[in-house]
Order: structure tokens, then sequence, then C-alpha cells
């Protein structure tokens, strides 16, 4: 699988070979991202920081599956994504990823329950298996009383917690997360942040975030920076 | 009638204010025409929808309306029309020889040199041959030459009117395409004799039309009558019609009926109904579904113009002229739809067709004519389902707090 | 399961909207089921299957035209005729020239045997016939017709004529039912009330109504009727019931285009504004089909469900319209049987309603596949960036 010959590091859930990506505006070739190497032990909790248009959130996307590179090789969850078709792929992310977005993006017209339940009802589950998984992760993100509200009834820091809940439902090694803090007061902020540490620490879940805010940037173990379509460093954050 | 003003008058003030609004306080229409176009798609398929109820409805209106036209125009105000009792129709009279020698001679008659003018005429039915295989009831005219002179509509395009005695026939134009075997020259058999096709005639859409005329005492012979059917009489003037119906209704020995002309083809015009009914019906209930189809893009255009509104607040324009603008835009796409309809309409323009009357068992023609007017009310109808469509949207963008509409 | 249930969850994002394209949509569907279902009664009128072993003879010229009594024993002799029935349009009106229904003179002993399919389910007793067939200004009137003027046996329904100048007074001696209801429209009295009041009639009938022993004597047996009185005084027209009946359907001109015409332009409308709704609808949801997506659904299961709430959405929308139609047809139904006799038979037939169930879920698919499937070919990332 890795054709480059250099061996990934023991126990890598994420090996990214000279991954380069460029959009196109027109005829006009718009470079995001040269030859980015990186690898990601599972477990990790890293952090993806620079200035806008370094090219963090592309490569965030690269890593959850949701956009294919114009070229290197990823791996990801032990699968070559570049082999992976469009439906395979989506299968992919359904067991493997878990999504956390600045605006929750939840669906306004299912209540949290529904909204977790949602990516279950890809798999095979029966109505019961469905509501314990829900309830369970409801429980993990501490709003098992909020279960029937639906989400213009809940504060945004409630509302990110559904999704954090929706993330985890399908029990997926990797989290993603693109500014996850990014609508929430300082109080919220530091709660979603805490329970991402939670879910880091105590279910073992590998946690890539694309943030600005240097608190957020704080909680994850590694910081890496991301520089005109470069990495620059990888920092290793001192607690 | 005093009610229906009463229902419409907060309608007509509605319609001035927007009036009054436009030029009052403008924002421009322009910008309107520009989010119309913005949103191609749902404008140009809104529009298209509502061309399609408003084409239904002019096609619907100008059938029913050629079905009038043919009925209507027939009668004179100063004619009157002498049957059976009861008859109702002249296919259903009778009137024997010596009771319409009486009438000839009747002293409210209009006289001119060549004595009173009135016309003895005999009406049967014919199965002919229709172009398209099938075969429909025609009526046959047996009149006097007087008779022809008595409907000024009518008008010889060509060849001669028939002659007594030679078993001669003249057909209307619009038989020509529907029927076959009637062109001018060629004989049709009835009543046992052939007829020759002397001449053809048109009859300003008039149900003559739908008559194959010829003279009355021929035809009497053919089809072996000895009755006449009814007898059209012209009077000095239309207010001596009630005088005539009087005295003929109650003169003991003819035991007949007179009725006006007029009044007898409005009585006729009945074989359209099922048409006229099923088209309000089905003119009605498009209405309603393009009313709602309007409202929903309306609705939709508000939804994504929140911020807009919001902005245009924020300048300083009030709700009301919010509102006057967002009406302004569901009439326009009403209007555009509309005309677009009426438009395509032309296309049912001269297209020739019939029906046939149930009281007297024979083919009327008439032809579907798009007239001006009937394209102007399409217009109106459209510009009616644009104030219907756009008042609740337009309300709710006059209502959206600034506020809310700042946020996006 | 799961998946309607989620896509009736999902319609409610704007109910408005859903309420208003069910609105288009039941109206529109309202329209084409309520042509279809003339067209269908208009098609029932001439392929009566009661009528199969009946045919009639009229004369050549025309229906106003009448054929000696004469030819009667002719038609009895041939040896495919089972029994013959004169029937003449009397076209009387009861009270009101407005009343319009079906009123013949008719041959009363032959009725009940030609007409063995219209009356047979009427439970007619043998004592009521006897007395109706005794009682020469008796009557007989459908169960319809008698409900409608509130008659009874034994009531005196004066009938006044328009085509012949006698006002008959006549007793009703029977109220039959009948399986259509334009069967159960109509009255009829004795021939011989006729005969005797009208000079010109004596001898003279419109019509003879031929009931034969089987189906597959008709060809020959209207050939032969027809050649035998060609170049007569009266020759004849024979044809079967069907196509008689179809001859007054014709009479309503080409009402069946403009029909067809019509629904076809408002399916037309109806898939414009869906299609214009939807493409709407869809592109409100660009975002959330990304997450949808990035959640892990399949291009192909997002469209799927995009799809099925549109079809969701426009089958309810033709369920209401059908639903919509049948009351409507209840109303209409004595409106325009009034005008057009046929229509008392108006009804919304199975094969109306499942061709407008499907038109409504065509209306379904084909306005959400284009929008549906743009909003999936989308970029991802795309998506999520449309906030």
């Amino acid at each position: 699988m890795n054709g480059e010959g250099i061996l990934p590091q023991e126990g890598a859930i994420i090996i990214l070979r000279d991954i380069a990506k460029s959009y196109w505006r027109e005829t006009l070739e718009i470079p995001v991202l040269h030859g980015i190497d990186l690898e990601i032990p599972r477990g990790g909790y890293y952090a993806l920081m620079g200035p806008s248009g370094s090219g963090k959130t592309t490569l965030l996307n690269l890593i959850a599956g949701i956009d294919r590179p114009t070229g290197g090789t990823l791996q990801v969850c032990g699968f070559e994504l570049n082999d992976l078709d469009d439906d395979e792929l989506a299968g992919w992310r359904n067991q493997f990823v878990g999504f956390i977005f600045q605006n929750y993006n939840l669906v306004p017209v299912l209540n949290a329950f529904e909204n977790v339940e949602l990516p279950l009802l890809l798999s095979g589950l029966s109505r019961r298996e469905r509501r314990e998984k829900v309830e369970h992760a409801l429980e993990l993100v501490n709003l098992t009383d909020r279960m029937l509200n639906y989400p213009r009834q809940l504060s945004g820091g409630q509302e990110q917690r559904v999704a954090v809940a929706r993330a985890i439902v399908t029990d997926p090694e990797l989290l993603v997360a693109d500014e996850p803090t990014g609508a929430l007061d300082s109080k919220n902020a530091e709660e979603v942040l805490q329970l991402m540490e939670r879910l880091n620490q105590d279910l073992g879940k590998t946690i890539v975030i694309v943030t600005h805010d240097p608190k957020a940037a704080h909680h994850a173990r590694h910081q890496i920076h991301l520089e005109k379509g470069l990495l620059d460093k990888t920092i290793e954050v001192n607690r | 009638m005093a009610i229906l003003l009463l229902v419409l008058a907060p309608f007509l003030a509605y319609l001035l204010w927007l009036v009054w609004a436009l030029l009052a306080y403008p924002i421009p229409i322009s910008y309107n025409l520009r989010s119309l176009w913005q949103r191609k798609v749902t404008t140009l398929t809104t529009a298209a929808a509502i061309a399609m109820v408003v084409g239904i409805f002019v096609v619907v209106l100008s059938l029913a309306q050629g079905l009038s036209v043919a009925f209507v125009s027939s009668g004179r105000e100063d004619q009157a029309l002498v049957l059976r009792p009861n008859a109702r129709f002249e296919l259903n009279s009778a009137i024997e020889r010596d009771r319409i020698r009486i009438l000839q001679v009747h002293p409210l008659l209009a006289r001119d040199a060549q004595g009173p003018i009135c016309s003895a005429e005999v009406v049967v039915v014919k199965l002919f041959p229709m172009a398209d295989g099938s075969d429909s009831n025609v009526t046959i005219r047996g009149l006097e030459a007087r008779g022809l002179a008595m409907r000024p509509q009518i008008r010889l395009l060509e060849g001669r009117w028939f002659r007594p005695g030679l078993s001669e026939v003249v057909v209307p134009r619009k038989m020509q395409g529907r029927f076959s075997g009637l062109e001018l020259g060629r004989s049709i058999r009835m009543g046992g004799r052939a007829w020759e096709i002397v001449g053809v005639f048109e009859a300003g859409g008039s149900s003559f039309e739908s008559e194959i005329f010829s003279d009355v005492n021929d035809v009497m012979q053919a089809f072996k009558r000895n009755s006449y059917s009814s007898l059209l009489a012209r009077l000095d003037s239309a207010e001596r019609l009630p005088e005539f119906t009087r005295a003929v209704d109650e003169d003991k020995r003819l035991k007949l009926e007179a009725v006006g002309e007029r009044a007898y083809f409005k009585e006729l015009t009945k074989a359209g109904d099922p048409i006229r009914v099923l088209g309000n019906l089905i003119t009605f209930i498009l209405t309603t579904a393009a009313v709602f189809a309007a409202m929903n893009t309306m609705f939709a255009a508000v939804a994504s113009r929140t911020k807009e509104i919001g902005t245009l607040r924020a300048i300083g324009f009030r709700q009301r002229e919010i509102l006057a603008s967002f009406q302004w835009e569901a009439i326009i796409l009403c209007g555009a739809g509309g005309s677009l309809g009426s438009v395509l309409a032309l296309f049912a323009n001269g297209i020739q067709t019939g029906t046939t009357s149930f009281d007297t068992f024979s083919d009327v023609s008439f032809a579907f004519t798009i007239t001006p007017e009937l394209m102007l009310q399409g217009v109106a109808f459209s510009l009616v389902m644009g104030l219907l469509g756009g008042f609740l949207p337009a309300w709710r963008a006059s209502r959206i707090p600034l506020t809310e509409a700042m946020k996006g | 399961m799961k998946w309607i249930a989620f896509v009736l969850k999902s319609m409610r994002r704007s109910k408005l909207r859903t309420l208003l394209i069910l609105g288009t949509m039941t109206f529109g569907v309202l329209v084409v089921a309520l042509l279809l279902s003339l067209l269908t009664t208009l098609d029932s009128v001439a392929n009566n299957p009661n009528s199969t072993n009946r045919i009639v003879v009229r004369h050549k010229s025309g229906l106003t035209q009448v054929l000696p009594r004469s030819y009667e024993a002719y038609l009895k002799q041939q040896p495919e005729v089972e029994t013959v029935c004169g029937l003449q349009w009397f076209g009387g009106f009861y009270q009101d020239p407005g009343n319009f229904f079906a009123n013949f003179a008719s041959d009363e002993e032959t009725l009940f045997q030609v007409f063995r399919e219209e009356f047979g389910a009427s439970g007619i007793t043998e004592e009521q016939l006897k007395e109706y067939i005794r009682d020469g200004s008796g009557c007989i009137v459908g169960k319809a017709l008698a409900d409608k003027f509130g008659w009874k046996v034994g009531d005196t329904v004066p009938l006044t004529g328009t085509i012949f100048p006698i006002s008959p007074r006549l007793t009703i001696r029977v109220i039959f039912r009948s399986p259509k209801p334009s069967d159960e429209n109509v009255l009829h009295f004795h021939t011989k009330l006729l005969e005797e009041g009208v000079p010109r009639m004596k001898g003279r009938v419109g019509t003879y109504f031929v009931r034969t022993k089987s189906p597959d004597d008709i060809p020959r047996l209207i050939e032969r009727v027809d050649r035998n009185f060609a170049n007569s005084a009266s020759e004849t027209l024979s044809e079967t019931e069907n196509s008689f009946n179809l001859s007054f359907v014709k009479m309503l001109g080409n009402i069946s285009v403009l029909l067809q015409g019509i629904s076809l332009v408002v399916l037309v409308a109806l898939i414009f504004v869906a299609f214009s709704t939807m493409a709407m609808a869809i592109r409100e949801r660009t975002t959330e089909i990304s997450v949808f997506r990035a959640l892990g659904f399949t291009a192909q299961r997002v469209m799927g469900l995009v799809i099925l709430e549109g079809l969701v959405l426009t089958g309810a929308g033709g369920a209401l319209g059908l639903g919509l139609t049948w009351l409507l047809a209840a109303v209409l139904r004595p409106v325009m049987g009034s005008i057009f006799p046929f229509f008392q038979d108006f009804n919304v037939q199975t094969g109306t309603m499942l061709l407008c169930m499907g038109g409504a879920l065509a209306v379904g698919l084909l306005s959400t596949f284009m929008p549906a499937y743009e909003a999936v070919r989308k970029p991802i990332t795309e998506g999520l960036k449309t906030l």
C-alpha cells in the first residue's frame, strides 16, 4: 500500500504521501497543497493551524475523504482512499469517520435524537439497537434530557454537542472537526473542547481539527502549522 | 349588484393604492425585473405554467363565445317566429297551409312594395357524411326568396342563390370543411332526388352557417311534408313585437305561438351548456392551482431575499413599500405568463368545430375565434392571479423584522 | 419504513411550500381526472355490454323521419330475431321545459323482453306489469326519475309534448330500478296513446329495437334488413345499439380532442410547476445534502431520498385530487346528466385513478430527478461551503 517504500510509523492511522491538491477556476489552476507528507498515529489529537488560504481545511477534507487529492496517496484507517470509488468512500466515511462542523449542520426538521440517529440509518441495525446507540451517544455528550428537542430549541453549545454525538454514534476511529468552536462563545467552546478531549483520552478516538482559535489548538496534543500549502512545523503541546 | 360592489371595493382600493405606491415611492420596477431574471428557471417555469392556464382560459372563453355568437347573432329584434304551441323549436313545429295564409296577411306585418315582409319556411334534418367518416345531422331549411333578404347577415360568396322548382341548394362555406362532397357544382342526394349545389354563402358566424338552404316548396315536396315548420315575420319596429306575439297567441283560429326571433335563438344557446359548464369548472379549478403555484414561487422569492429586504428596510424603505414592491413582482410574473398564454391561444384561432343541439338533434358549426378582447381578458385574468398569489408572500416580506433580516 | 418516516419529517421543512405544492398537484390532478372520467364515460356509452344483443333500425334520412309499422312484421319473421319493440322519442317535458329527461312511446308488450337487462334488477311483479299493460294511459318510470320529482305509483304525470302536439296525462303504474343511473332516468308510455293522439304517427314509429338470439347474427341481420328496404319509400339504417348510442356521443362534436388536449396541457403545466418548486427546495438544501454525504450517504441514496420525497408529495397530491374528483363526481352527475343524459353514468373508474396516480408520480419523479442529480454531482466540499 505504501508505494513510496517508506515504512509507516507503527500504529499510524493517517499516512499522507506527497499529497497535492489544486483547484481550477475556469482555466486557471490554483494550487492549494504542494506535496505534503504526514503521519498521524492512532489515538492522536492533532490541530491543523495556519493562516487563511494555507490549505488546512483542504487537508482536513482530504483526510476525511470528502475530497480527492490531485496527486499523492493517502491511507486512512487502513484504506488507500484513492482506490475507493465514490460509493465505497461514502461507506468508509460512515464507518470510520465522524464529522463535526463549524455550523453544527444539524437537520432542522429532526430532533436531537433523530439527528444523532441519522448515520445509523445506513446500518442494518434494528430500531432498538439504534435507540441504544443513540441514547449512549447522547449520554456521553450529556444531553439525554434534550433528546426530543429540535435544533432551534437548543443553544449553540448544545447543538454542537448533538453534532458531536452524531459524529461518535457509529463509533468511528477518526473524528474530524472544522472550526468546531468557531460559532460558539468561550464558555460553550470550552465545554465542547473538553468533551472532545474526553473522547480522545477515554475512548481513544483519533481527532484532527482545523482551528484558528489558540485555545482550541491548545487542547490538542500536537499542532501542525501550514504555510502556503506546505507543512511548516509540528509542535507538541505541553501541558 | 350592490353586494358585488361591496366585495370588490377593498379589492379595487388595494389596486388603486398599488398603482399610487408605484408612482409615489418607487422601489424601481427594474429591481423586480432583475430579481425575476436572477431566478430564471423558477420564473420561466412559473410563467409557463400560468401561460398554459391562461391559454386554456382563453380557448374555453372563445368556445363559449363562439357558441353564443352562433345563436345570438342569428336573430333580429324586429322579427318574430311563429311556431306550433309548445314546439319550442322550428324542427318540432308544424303549421298547416291555411294558417300560413292567414298569417301572411296579418295586419301587424311590415310591408314594402312587394307586400307584407314574411317567409314561410320548412326545416328538416338529414344525416350527412362528415369529412372524418362519421355522420351528422344537418338542418335543411326550405325558404322563400324573401327569407334570404330578411336575414341581413347572409352573404353569397360564390355562384348564385337557388331558384324555385329546380332542386337547387346553397351551402354555407363553414360546412364545406367539415362535411364531404359539398363543393360548388356537385350534387347531393336527399328525399329521393339529386340537388345541385349552386351557391356558397356565409352568415357572419350565426347558426345559419350550419344549415343548407333551398326553396321551401321543393323541400316540402321532396320530404313529403304538407305543413310548414314556421313563419318568419318582419314587424314595423321592435316595439311592435309584444303586440304581435299577443295577437298570434290569442288568435283562436290560428292556435299558434309567436316568439321574438332573438329570444328564440337565445333559447338555442343552451346547446352549448355542457361545454360551458365544463369549461367554467375546469378554468376555476386550474386557476386555484395556478394561484397556489404563483404563491409558492413568490414565497420562495421572499425567503431567498430576506437579507435584501432587511437592507431595503435599513436604508429607510417602509413596510408598505416592500409590500407594494413584491406585489408588483408577482403581478409582473403572472402578467408575463398571461400575455404568453393569450398569444399561445391564437393557435386555436379559426379551428372549425361543431356540436349538436340536443333539442333539435342537428349540427351546429362554429369556429374558435380568439379576439383581441378575449386575449385582453386572459391577460387581465393573469393579473388577478398575480394579485391573489402575490398578496400573502408580499405581506410576509413586509412583516419580516428588521433584526431578523439583518441576521441573514 | 425508516426512510419513509425520514422523508415525512423532511417534508415539514417548509410546511407552507409543502402545502402549496400539494394544493397545486391536487387541483391539477382533479382537472385531469375529471376530464379523463368524462372521456371514459363517453366511451362506455358505446360499449354497453347489455346492448350486445340488440340492433336499432331507423330511417336512413335521420332521426326525425319515421318508419312504417309494417316493417315490424318483417323484422319479427327473421330467424335471428327474438323480439322487436317499437320506440318513439316523445321529447315531452314535465311542468317546465327545463325538466329534461328521456321519455318514449313504446310497445308495452315487448318492452320488457327487449330491454330485459335494464328491467332485470327492478323486481317488477307480474301484477304490476299486467296493470301497466292494461292501463292505456299508464306509464312506467325509473326510480331515479321518480325520486327527483317525488312521484309515487298511482300519481298522475302530465307530460307536455314538444315534437308532437299532444300533452298526455299519464298514471304511474311501475317504478323500476336499473343497474345504470341513465337507464333509471326514463319514462315509457303506450305507443297507442301517441298513435291515437297524432294522426301522422298512425301506423308509424321512429325506431325499432330488435333483440337478436345471438350477437353473432347481428352483421348478417343488419345487412339483410337494409338491403330489403333499399329503394323503398322509407329506407332503413340498421346498426348495433352501441353504434347507435355512439352517434349521440359524436353529437357533442370533437369534444374528446378538446378534453385530451386540456389534460395534456395541464399535465405539462404541472410538471413545470413541480419542477421549479422542487428545484428551489433542493437548491436550498445543498449544504444539507453535502452533510448527508459526508456522514456516509452515497450519492444514489441521497438522490433516492430526495426523489422519494418528491414522490410522496406528488403522490399525496394525486390521491387528494382523486378523492376530490370522486366527491365532485357525485355533485356533477345530476348537473351534467340533465344536459347530456349519458353523463348520468359519470363516475371515476379504476383505470382513470391508476392513470392519474401514475401521472402524479411521474411528475414527482421528473421534477426531482434533475435537481437531485445536480445536487449530488456537486463536490461535497463545495456544498459545505455554501452556508
